[in-house]
């Protein structure tokens, strides 16, 4: 009996540290929220950044796992037409909100968020769950023509308009 | 003295396989190195996980990446604890069934407890990312996502399979429906694998992933079919195990003497152990381990049970000429020749492997060897003309000590005593085969005099 109960603390100490050291290292990768507003192609350079937070849990139901692949498949793939392109930021009513776009070719493999809305109060909360909903239905329908998801209007719309900017760029 | 069949026989005379000389370095290597492979294979695992997980930034997506490495571990562990059971000729030979079985069971709980964290973590994970209720999250993940239902009824069945395992409730079952219950894992297995590819951000877009991973699974797949099925029956097959006749030999104890052919290319090691299917309408079904009471001559072998539960009380009425389906020889318990003088304690019908070394050492060592024979009652004695007859021949020291602990009024085996009757006991090589209190006496007492456990060695019975 103790050493199963030692056996099953050091598994959930390894674990926690294990989540920790993922959690605190490879920050790099993600753009921190206020930092560049408008530097268009410095993301370009770290094709890891398209594995964004947006890929990993679960979305709406219109985004079965199995299509998630197009999310993350970018990740690995590096090659000479994969381009990151930042939208501008949008103003909404709880700050401002800005995605940047990776493309293979002209396929959307993924939308990270550069700044996400913040007014202090349940904004952070909100934008967790849309925004993982928004880049779904935006890898689904290949391209900014996605709706609005119920009880975050601001951040939609101001998700949608930053994004329509970025793929406006791309085609330009 | 126990009654004799009409026809009484001979013992088979010992094997003409001689020992080799030995320290047994690949058995004190080979468990290190089972053990540090298994390891690296985590530690793999862990980093296939690592290179396809973003940073969390979420709390939904921390529970959720918490879920997917522990799910990946079971994954990983399942394999493992199914090639520990694969019968792998080396595992079996370097490191002991019983042995093995003890990981396997270890293991087992642990992975079970993985299982069962993966399942409400993924739920909880993906509730807490989507903003809905554990329930509803529930009943989305098992109809829209692809193969969460099997892997969730795969998950029901483990835990029905541990229930059975418990070891309360093991106890209150016969070793068949235990046995039989075990088989469902395999069903698990295969329910839940497909869950792992369609769902497993680790393998949905990494091809070289889920070839590795598929490959693994196949792998230890064979090794199953192969160990476990094809080469017995290709052994039986060419040996043609037969039960010769069945000869009492103390009251609950019968040894069962079996004919074939080319016994002895079976290349059995003394302190073996087959397990053994005889193709009875009763017992057909049923496959139990029983040592090798006497090394296979070219076409006979023996082995020698006590009557401890329906399946070995049955043995006594084995007709002549009824067909056995065997597997092995299994088992790390076998003498190594060291150099060293040798001490074999047995218990009981904890005799039967010991009775096989000890006819097996070579004459040379001749006035090195000495034999305990622990029993409760004289009518539990087994062997004792042969015992005899060996330990003249090869000038062995042999002591029967017999009587229930209360009515010697001590514990013969306790570490005085055993230094007592075994003089400059520090510098043997001791052999215990008993019952699990007696065996566990018996190691104690022998670490107290000063043997390192790398030159005790044991086998415990039930397994």
């Amino acid at each position: 009996m103790r050493r199963a109960i030692l056996t099953i603390g050091s598994t959930a100490a390894g674990l926690a540290a294990l989540l920790s050291f993922k959690t605190h290292t490879s920050a790099a990768d993600v753009a921190e929220p206020g930092v560049s507003p408008s530097a268009s192609s410095a993301a370009a350079a770290t094709p890891a950044a398209s594995m964004a937070p947006s890929a990993k849990p679960k979305a709406s139901s219109t985004a079965s796992p199995a299509k998630m692949k197009a999310t993350a498949s970018a990740g690995s793939g590096g090659s000479m037409t994969t381009r990151t392109i930042t939208g501008t930021a949008e103003t909404t009513l709880y700050g401002p909100m800005q995605v940047k776009v990776t493309l293979d070719g002209t396929k959307i493999t993924n939308v990270a968020v550069v700044q996400e809305t913040n007014d202090g109060q349940e904004s952070q909360s909100i934008d967790s769950f849309s925004i993982p909903k928004l880049t779904a239905e935006t890898l689904t329908a290949q391209s900014a023509r996605i709706d609005t998801v119920s009880g975050a209007t601001a951040t939609s719309t101001g998700y949608i308009g930053s994004l329509q900017s970025a793929l406006d760029q791309a085609t330009a | 003295m126990p009654t004799q069949p009409a026809a009484p026989r001979p013992a088979p005379a010992p094997s003409a396989r001689p020992l080799r000389p030995g320290r047994g370095i690949a058995r004190l290597v080979l468990p290190v190195l089972v053990l540090s492979l298994i390891g690296l294979g985590a530690l793999a695992v862990i980093g296939l996980w690592w290179q396809s997980t973003p940073r969390p930034t979420t709390t939904g997506a921390l529970i959720t990446d918490a879920g997917d490495v522990l799910g990946l571990l079971a994954g990983y562990g399942f394999v493992i604890l199914v090639g520990l059971m694969a019968r792998l000729p080396p595992l079996e030979k370097g490191i002991g069934s019983d042995r093995l079985a003890r990981w396997h069971a270890m293991g087992g709980r642990y992975v079970i407890t993985l299982v069962s964290a993966h399942v409400p973590l993924i739920v909880w994970g993906y509730a807490v990312s989507a903003h809905v209720q554990v329930t509803s999250e529930t009943a989305t993940l098992l109809t829209t996502y692809p193969d969460v239902l099997m892997a969730t009824v795969a998950w029901f069945l483990l835990l029905g399979v541990a229930a059975f395992s418990a070891r309360a409730a093991r106890r209150r079952l016969a070793y068949e429906t235990w046995y039989y219950a075990h088989l469902y894992t395999y069903l698990a297995i295969a329910l839940a694998f497909s869950h792992q590819f369609a769902d497993g951000p680790a393998f949905q877009t990494n091809a070289t992933a889920r070839i590795a991973w598929s490959a693994l699974y196949a792998t230890v797949g064979a090794l199953i079919v192969w160990y476990r099925v094809i080469t017995p029956l290709l052994r039986s097959a060419r040996h043609h195990f037969t039960v010769d006749y069945v000869r009492p030999e103390a009251p609950g104890i019968v040894s069962v003497f079996i004919t074939g052919r080319d016994l002895d290319r079976l290349r059995a090691e003394p302190g073996q152990f087959f397990r053994w299917r005889f193709l009875t309408r009763e017992l057909w079904w049923q496959s139990h381990p029983y040592s090798l009471s006497a090394m296979p001559s070219p076409d006979q072998m023996r082995i020698t049970v006590k009557a401890s539960g329906d399946h070995s009380g049955s043995l006594a009425d084995l007709a002549p000429g009824t067909r056995i389906f065997a597997e092995g020889p299994y088992g790390a318990f076998t003498p190594l020749l060291t150099g060293r003088r040798v001490l074999f304690i047995a218990g009981g019908v904890g005799i039967t492997p010991i009775r096989a070394m000890f006819a097996a050492l070579p004459k040379r060592m001749s006035g090195g060897i000495t034999l305990l024979y622990r029993a409760s009652h004289p009518r539990d004695v087994v062997f004792s003309r042969e015992l005899n007859a060996i330990a003249a021949d090869r000038r062995a020291a042999l002591h029967y000590l017999i009587g229930s602990r209360d009515e010697l009024g001590y514990d013969p085996l306790d570490a005085d005593n055993l230094q007592y009757a075994v003089p400059g006991l520090h510098r043997y090589e001791a052999y215990v085969c008993g019952p699990p209190g007696m065996t566990q006496t018996a190691v104690a007492a022998l670490r107290a005099a000063g043997i390192p456990s790398r030159r005790i060695h044991h086998e415990s019975f039930d397994f």
